[in-house]
């Protein structure tokens, strides 16, 4: 079987109704090989989508193909995939490397081998140190890295996780993405969902949009992003003297105007986002005024679905 | 070792699938760490300990000889044991008829609804009335309607006799010091008697007396053994009390015999031409399978041949199929296998698993087996304990008593295949219907009680559609196969009307396909058990593959 021909994750024409409610909506895709990040608000469809390709739950119309298999049908490609769910449950009894290497003999390891990829593994996701120690005990960064974990012992070919930084501190988030972007570079196809732009844009730069159950957008995120940064944005700083900073802003040549916000902050509005960051650390250090904060209000998902569902109508 | 040369650890693991050890050690250890799992198996183990304590207790207790045919109690209080009278051809439940206490002879009587006045020196006999007299005899014999003068009470105060007081039947009470007031009662004395209106009375004299020394009771205990040759040709059976025989009876029962002795005794029920016999029946290996005896012949046989025999594997029968199948099959699949794939489906830790290359239909496989070692294996060392203690314990000659330990073995396999039953059913169950399927499991658990106790009494159809009559008729068949002459101890106390515990908890197997042979009902018992398991395997595992999995 190649690669080439039967791409990873393959949907065609995919629906899935629950009832009235629909999950996803003629749905067409290939992804083979990289980090792809899937991007919706929740209820988007991204659990739906995961579970359809695990097998957990059966097309309403439409095919599913994992390496060309039906997963509702076969087990057999879950030989080549780890799933990381998004239950929050495990076994708290077990120790992080009982656990792993349990899950390992269901690949058909020996004792033995489950036991040394289970230790590798969890090498591999920064817990080595706590392997022995019981899950109850493991912090939510931690639990959500033992999943990774499992999902990794059999050295599998397509990673999917679901919300895999849901709930994560910054240094456990850090970690994970890390891990993420490792697997990516070791060729396997990874996916990874999100309802957090930022995130994913800090693993991968090829992303699925899913809105409503339907596929938004598909590609670059750079792309995409470009065609935002091109429509109106604002900037949000928080300063000392916000009048004062403003007089630094308007000369710039991204910057089209300021504001001030009722509580104080100074509005930068752009139509070139990231040419106004480009410009930004230089005014800010030449007005020699103190900034406390810097945001970006609509640099966010609902913003790009906002966007782009504006755009398409 | 097997033939080549592996280890039987080796033989027996690499032939399960590594995945299926995974998943089987893994529900191990869930139900290892599970309170519930703790709290079934304790109450499982108290309750057998105390049963074991109670058979310790009944072993240390010792035996008493029992008097199977009740001979040896004297009913009508004349100071004869009831066999003794049966001898001598006395009423036992009359206490002027006693061993040489003669005939009674009627003089003369007042009947129902005469009225009027009797006097002289008489035996009085079912009398109702007042007696005013000059002498009175103290009875030394009690009993049924013979009067106890020298206990009498006063007569209460302002009340009117027989109008809306009556002494008690046989009894009567002391109105003055001559007189005194009597119902239906007997006693012998010299005076005049007013029979009440309504009442009747009859007086006369016994005859022919003579004294005959009672008999202690112990002579009618255990005082007519089995009599078998082991050849059903020759005549078998032998009345060693009399109480069939009735050699030296009157040739007609004697005129106040009022329960009749015809009624009682038949010296030849069998029909088979020889009075006072047992008529053995053989098949052509030699094996008893019918006995027909005549009326109380051989009717109170040692309890040392029999009875020790008897109730030591009541014991073991009873507790297999009560404690053992009846209660622990059906109450640790209840509180073990309910939830086996239910409860990871509810904890969305089923995601972890099925994410592996493994069916569906194995996994649910693979859970039973872990819930079965889990079951099976308390099922198992308890019959093991229980077998050490009844084997050490138990009647004859020999210091261990093997076979026990074999019936107890083979109790726990046929535990352990109606714990299987019910755990595919009840997983089945939690599988359907995760929230109703714990109610539904609870009525079939007492269904299948209740056609457990329908197979224990003996009913061969209806309990037909039950995993607990087919684990019942297993242990029937394998006690049978161990020990083949329990069939015979089973036809004896049925024959003799002996209390026999074997016959309150075993019943022969039934479903032998007219083979009576206990292999055959043994194996349709295990294939019919092993097919309800396996088919509701099946039917479970087909209900998950098609679930979607949210």
């Amino acid at each position: 079987m190649s690669t080439k021909a039967t791409p990873a994750v393959l949907l065609d024409k995919c629906s899935k109704w629950y009832g009235q409610v629909i999950g996803i909506n003629d749905i067409s895709l290939a992804i083979d090989g990289g980090v792809t990040g899937i991007l919706g608000p929740n209820g988007a469809g991204k659990s739906t989508l995961f579970k359809l390709l695990m097998g957990r739950l059966k097309p309403s119309s439409g095919n599913v193909r994992l390496f060309g298999v039906d997963p509702w049908v076969s087990t057999s490609p879950y030989r080549r995939v780890g799933y990381v769910s998004e239950t929050e449950k495990l076994y708290d009894w077990m120790t992080g490397h009982d656990f792993v290497s349990t899950l390992a003999r269901l690949h058909g390891m020996t004792r033995e081998e489950a036991s040394d990829r289970a230790s590798h593994v969890l090498d591999f996701v920064g817990l080595g140190d706590v392997q022995n120690k019981e899950i109850g005990k493991y912090s939510k960064g931690m639990r959500q890295r033992v999943k990774i974990a499992h999902a990794l012992v059999h050295d599998p070919d397509l990673i999917i996780l679901d919300e895999p930084l849901h709930g994560c501190d910054p240094i456990a988030r850090t970690s994970i993405m890390s891990v993420i972007r490792d697997l990516g570079s070791q060729g396997k196809t990874v996916l990874v969902s999100s309802h957090i732009l930022d995130e994913i844009e800090r693993i991968t730069e090829q992303i699925v949009i899913l809105h409503n159950g339907r596929l938004l957008a598909l590609g670059n995120l750079h792309a995409i992003r470009d065609l935002l940064d091109k429509h109106p944005h604002r900037i949000l700083i928080r300063t000392e003297n916000p009048r004062k900073l403003a007089e630094y802003f308007v000369p710039e040549d991204p910057v089209y105007g300021v504001r001030f916000s009722q509580d104080g902050a100074l509005e930068v509005l752009t139509n070139d986002l990231s040419a106004a960051h480009d410009v930004l650390p230089r005014v800010i250090v030449e007005s020699g005024l103190k900034v406390t904060s810097i945001e970006n209000p609509d640099d966010n998902l609902e913003a790009l679905l906002a966007y782009l569902v504006g755009g398409a109508s | 070792m097997d033939r080549q040369g592996r280890g039987l650890a080796e033989t027996v693991w690499t032939r399960l699938d590594r995945k299926a050890g995974a998943i089987t050690e893994l529900t191990i250890r869930q139900l290892r760490h599970r309170l519930s799992t703790w709290v079934v198996l304790a109450v499982g183990f108290l309750l057998l300990i105390s049963l074991l304590a109670m058979f310790v207790a009944g072993v240390r207790g010792g035996w008493e000889p029992i008097d199977n045919d009740g001979d040896s109690h004297d009913w009508d209080e004349d100071g004869y044991p009831e066999g003794q009278e049966f001898k001598y051809g006395s009423d036992p439940y009359d206490g002027f008829s006693f061993p040489g206490s003669g005939e009674f002879v009627e003089e003369g009587s007042f009947e129902w609804g005469s009225v009027g006045l009797y006097s002289g020196n008489h035996t009085w006999r079912l009398a109702t009335g007042i007696f005013t007299y000059t002498w009175l005899e103290d009875s030394q014999i009690g009993g049924d309607g013979i009067l106890k003068v020298d206990s009498l009470e006063p007569c209460p105060e302002g009340v009117s006799l027989f109008e809306n007081y009556w002494p008690d039947w046989g009894d009567g009470c002391r109105m003055e010091e001559n007189r005194i007031v009597v119902h239906e009662a007997s006693f012998v004395g010299n005076g005049t008697f007013r029979v009440e209106e309504g009442y009747m009375a009859q007086w006369g004299y016994v005859a022919e007396s003579f004294y005959v020394e009672p008999e202690p009771a112990s002579n009618y205990i255990d005082e007519d053994d089995i009599d078998w040759t082991g050849d059903p040709n020759q005549i078998n059976g032998f009345d060693d009390d009399g109480d069939c025989l009735r050699i030296g009876w009157p040739e007609e029962p004697p005129p106040d015999f009022w329960w009749g002795w015809e009624s009682r005794h038949e010296p030849d029920a069998n029909g088979n031409g020889v009075d006072c016999d047992v008529e053995w029946l053989t098949d052509s290996d030699g094996n008893i399978v019918a006995i027909n005896p005549d009326d109380n012949v051989d009717e109170d046989p040692s309890e040392e041949s029999l009875a020790y025999e008897d109730a030591h594997r009541a014991f073991i029968i009873g507790t297999g199929k009560i404690a053992f199948v009846m209660i622990l099959g059906i109450f640790l699949p209840l509180f073990l296998a309910l939830g086996l794939v239910r409860d990871e489906t509810e904890n969305g830790t089923l995601h972890y698993l099925l994410s592996k290359p493994i069916h569906r239909g194995e996994f649910i496989t693979y859970r039973i087996l872990g819930y079965l070692i889990v079951a099976g294996g308390f099922v198992l060392i308890m019959s093991l304990l229980m077998g050490l203690v009844t084997a050490s314990l138990g009647p004859g000659d020999s210091i261990f008593r093997l076979k026990d330990v074999i019936v107890w073995l083979g109790i726990a396999f046929a535990t352990i295949l109606a714990l299987a039953a019910y755990g595919a059913i009840f997983n089945t169950l939690g599988l359907l219907s995760s929230r109703y399927g714990v109610y539904i499991a609870l009525v079939i658990g007492v269904y299948e009680f209740v056609m457990a106790v329908l197979t224990l009494g003996g009913a061969e159809l209806i309990p037909v559609l039950s995993v607990s009559h087919w684990t019942l008729q297993l242990i029937d068949s394998i006690v049978l196969i161990v020990w083949p002459n329990t069939i015979e101890m089973h036809l004896i106390a049925t024959a003799f009307d002996l209390p026999s515990g074997i016959r309150a908890f075993w019943n022969p197997p039934v479903h032998t396909l007219g083979t009576e042979s206990p292999f055959i009902s043994g194996l349709i018992s295990v294939i019919v058990l092993v097919l309800i398991t396996s088919l509701m395997i099946l039917f479970g595992q087909r209900q998950f593959k098609r679930r979607e999995i949210m």
